[in-house]
């Protein structure tokens, strides 16, 4: 892989992420209401809610605010969070394996069933498995991934009693080692099937649709006429070229990804970042809210920078300088 | 692929439950409280989660009566101007130190006095200082006689915190608020990064080893998950119910409701109306008491309130019935009157339309009477109730819906609104929760203050005699003053008091709805 590429690409994440940052500071700081009010509770006195502002810096005005936050995250330090008492860094660390677990389950789930289901569909176009297909992909494509979400829950876990509803693990549990890891699974099933179904509609479309152009081009037609299997026709000439797009767009979906996240783990009770993130937003609290906006970003530009790179691996005709 | 195994190595629920032992009981929470030192604030999470970890010097029995719980016993001195607290000896910090009265001078001085917001403002002003003479006698001295000093020593408005943990720290940054040591029913045992907390019980409580072996608070945020998980038993406990699952969760004989109205949150509470008294529009009495008689408050209780809690008929809640004056001339439902008021306001109106103005002082004539309501997200429905019963008399409302950090601002410190909604929770004495909502002195950019803007010195002085007089019956009758002046001069409407709805598997019994709910309780099956 070209290095001065990757190194290039890399560098233009720091003006991407610093450009968040200027942004998500102004916009929270220009948005109503005020953190020391959702901080400190209710029934203080002015003069306790000064007291508090002062404690927390917030007295302060805000280009003065914003040059102490930067020069904080440019040594590393994310501050304090409001309303935990702790420091951000660690808070959203400890939050990052379950978004991911979360995230990565999804789009694998979306593409081991979208792209095959795709594919099935575009062998034979119009035919009854593509109408029904589609028809199933449209659906759970218009449909918001909250009540996707409510009704998993009252389906597949109340009234069958399959599968858990909330959380990460059985409350109160002390399991340990395989029955742990079961346990995760369990309750990871529905968040992730519901988180799942977007992408996945969005990826049976594209695939059928591209498989279809591909399967009529004159290299299929003659990769036919030497006599090559249906199968060999598919798997070797048409589907690659098919899913050079698809792996465009999969990168491109990964900020859709992790905003549904935020609405699944909620609905859910998954104790991961977006759940963190509704919360901080609720509180206004600042320095949980720009650090969530940092890692959420540096995870969106590295995504689109691995399906660059994955990108000019597949395809030989994209060389990159 | 992976679904048959998860599905097979699942199991029921009944599995789940002996996975996790019978004798413990989880409880849903709405969000991560972040902390477990409800010393350092009045945010309602981090009560509901803390509670149990805790004590006070007092606790408030059912009827909001004080009675022992860290002091065994109490005198009042000097006409009401100074308190004296004798502690029990028998009580034990969770880390095995022994609890004394420095404990108490400690948490008074360095926390509740500094960061608890409501012990803060209404016991800050009056108390002199708190002196401990000997390690289990702590002395409370007033400037002035303080009546309410014995309502406002429970867990919630002051517990007690070991001064050996917090002594020479920053006590908003001390690793302590992330792994407590209290005196309280159950013992900290950790602080999950999965969203649970777990506590086991102290063996060694003084009021008695807990029946449960432990308690696991689970964070749940969205309300409608909540009452699933509890259908699907996952969790056995919910601190509150919305309005339209109560009735099919009444109706599962699998559960039970608790109906209460104290909250770690605030207890007590009246759903109210408040003008913004700045405005033109409200300047007028008959306009406030028109809005008052066009409203049919028994259908808010029906309709927003499901039912639950009651018609509020007076300024300060029924709940404290010291001060609670019944029979009071309160508006009620009549829309003659109403159109009567307005008409003679100079409000005109012409067929079914908008009022418009003419003669009204500082709004020019034509001005159509359109206004303004803010709420809550929670709390728009009463909005929605409420501008169809005001378009009956002509009188056109804007909701605006304002989450909640927006909400305060809004209202309280910019003052851009026309009229609002807020719960206001009396708390369990006036001086607490209803002081704040007319006193002059507590117009300011503070949540939950005097909303309406409202000022009248003789009310001001009327509270100050009723904060600081000492028999009941004087106090009474300051109060029943004070309401007869607050229904005269209408600055709000006072809709319902709410009531608040728990829920539990019955497989759990013997619940409590102070902030000890888990402590004599029992679970089996």
């Amino acid at each position: 892989m070209n290095g001065s590429f990757v190194l290039r690409r890399l560098l233009q994440v720091v003006p991407t992420v610093a450009g968040i940052v200027l942004v998500g500071f102004l916009l929270i700081h220009l948005a109503p209401g005020d953190p020391i009010l959702a901080l400190a509770g209710e029934h203080g006195d002015a003069e306790y809610y000064a007291f508090m502002r002062h404690r927390f810096g917030l007295d302060e005005s805000v280009p003065r605010q914003l040059a102490t936050y930067v020069g904080r995250v440019a040594s590393g330090d994310f501050g304090f969070s409001y309303v935990h008492g702790r420091s951000t860094s660690s808070l959203i660390m400890e939050r990052v394996p379950a978004t991911l677990l979360l995230t990565v389950t999804a789009l694998l789930l979306a593409v081991l069933v979208g792209i095959p289901l795709g594919a099935i569909a575009a062998q034979r176009p119009h035919a009854a498995r593509d109408i029904g297909i589609s028809g199933v992909a449209l659906g759970l494509y218009s449909t918001p991934v909250f009540w996707v979400g409510q009704l998993t829950i009252l389906v597949l876990a109340l009234a069958l009693g399959m599968l858990p509803v909330q959380g990460m693990t059985t409350a109160g549990s002390a399991l340990t080692g395989g029955a742990h890891v079961l346990d995760v699974l369990r309750h990871l099933a529905l968040p992730a099937l519901v988180l799942a179904t977007q992408e996945l509609a969005v990826l049976v479309r594209l695939t059928r649709s591209n498989l279809i152009d591909e399967l009529s081009r004159d290299h299929v037609r003659t990769a036919r006429a030497k006599g090559a299997t249906e199968r060999t026709v598919l798997l070797r000439h048409a589907l690659p070229r098919a899913l050079l797009p698809v792996i465009t767009i999969i990168g491109a979906r990964a900020g859709h990804l992790i905003a549904g996240a935020v609405i699944v783990e909620v609905v859910f009770g998954w104790p991961g970042m977006g759940r963190l993130l509704l919360a901080s937003l609720q509180t206004r609290d600042t320095p949980v809210l720009l650090g969530l906006f940092i890692v959420v970003s540096l995870a969106v530009v590295s995504v689109n920078l691995l399906t660059d790179l994955v990108y000019a691996a597949i395809d030989p005709r994209v060389r990159l300088r | 692929m992976l679904l048959p195994l998860l599905l097979a190595g699942g199991g029921s629920c009944a599995d789940e439950r002996a996975r996790r032992g019978e004798r413990t009981l989880v409880a849903a929470i709405g969000g991560d409280p972040g902390h477990l030192n409800p010393a350092i604030t009045t945010n309602g999470g981090v009560h509901y989660a803390a509670g149990l970890l805790y004590n006070g010097l007092l606790t408030l029995d059912s009827a909001l009566a004080p009675r022992p719980e860290l002091a065994e016993r109490w005198d009042v001195e000097e006409g009401g101007a100074l308190y004296r607290f004798h502690l029990r000896r028998d009580v034990r910090w969770h880390d095995g130190n022994s609890f004394t009265a420095a404990d108490v001078k400690f948490t008074f001085d360095e926390m509740l006095l500094k960061f608890h917001a409501r012990t803060r403002a209404s016991l800050g002003a009056a108390l002199l200082r708190v002196d401990a003479p000997d390690d289990s006698t702590v002395v409370f001295r007033f400037r002035r006689p303080y009546a309410p000093l014995l309502q406002q020593l429970d867990v919630v408005e002051a517990p007690i915190l070991p001064k050996h943990v917090f002594a020479g720290s920053d006590p908003l940054r001390n690793p302590a608020n992330r792994a407590p040591i209290g005196t309280g029913p159950f013992r900290f045992v950790s602080y999950g990064t999965n969203g649970e907390i777990r506590y086991a019980a102290n063996h060694e409580y003084f009021r008695g080893r807990p029946a449960l072996d432990a308690v696991v608070l689970r964070v749940i945020p969205d309300p409608g998950t909540q009452v699933i998980a509890l259908e699907a038993g996952e969790v056995d406990w919910l601190f509150s119910v919305p309005g339209p699952e109560r009735e099919r969760l009444r109706r599962d004989p699998r559960f039970r409701l608790i109906q209460t109205t104290v909250n770690p949150g605030g207890s007590n509470c009246i759903t109210t109306v408040g003008f913004n008294l700045d405005r033109a529009w409200f300047r007028d009495v008959r306009v406030r008491r028109a809005i008052a008689f066009a409203l049919d408050r028994q259908q808010f209780l029906e309709r927003v309130s499901f039912g639950e809690g009651r018609v509020a008929d007076a300024p300060i809640s029924s709940r404290i019935g010291f001060a609670y004056a019944a029979g009071l001339p309160v508006p009620a439902f009549d829309t003659v009157r109403a159109t009567q008021l307005l008409e003679a306001a100079g409000w005109r109106r012409i067929g079914d339309g908008v009022r418009t103005a003419h003669g009204v002082p500082r709004i020019a004539d034509g001005t159509p009477f359109v206004i303004s309501f803010s709420a809550l997200p929670g709390q728009s429905n009463y909005g929605d109730l409420l501008r169809a019963q005001l378009h009956g008399v002509g009188i056109d409302l804007r909701i605006r819906t304002l989450e909640q950090a927006v909400f305060s601002q809004a209202v309280f410190t910019a003052r851009d609104f026309d009229t609002a909604v807020a719960s206001y929770c009396n708390g369990t004495d006036p001086e607490i929760g209803v002081r704040r909502q007319y006193v002059s002195s507590s117009i300011a950019p503070v949540p939950f203050s005097n909303m309406a803007g409202y000022r009248n010195a003789v009310m001001d002085s009327l509270f100050d005699r009723a904060g600081s007089a000492l028999a009941v019956d004087e106090r009474c009758r300051l109060y029943r003053a004070i309401q007869e002046i607050a229904v005269r001069d209408q600055p709000y409407v006072w809709l319902v008091e709410t009531i608040n709805t728990r829920a539990h598997t019955v497989r759990c019994h013997g619940f409590g709805t102070s902030s000890h709910f888990a402590a004599t309780a029992q679970c089996t099956r």
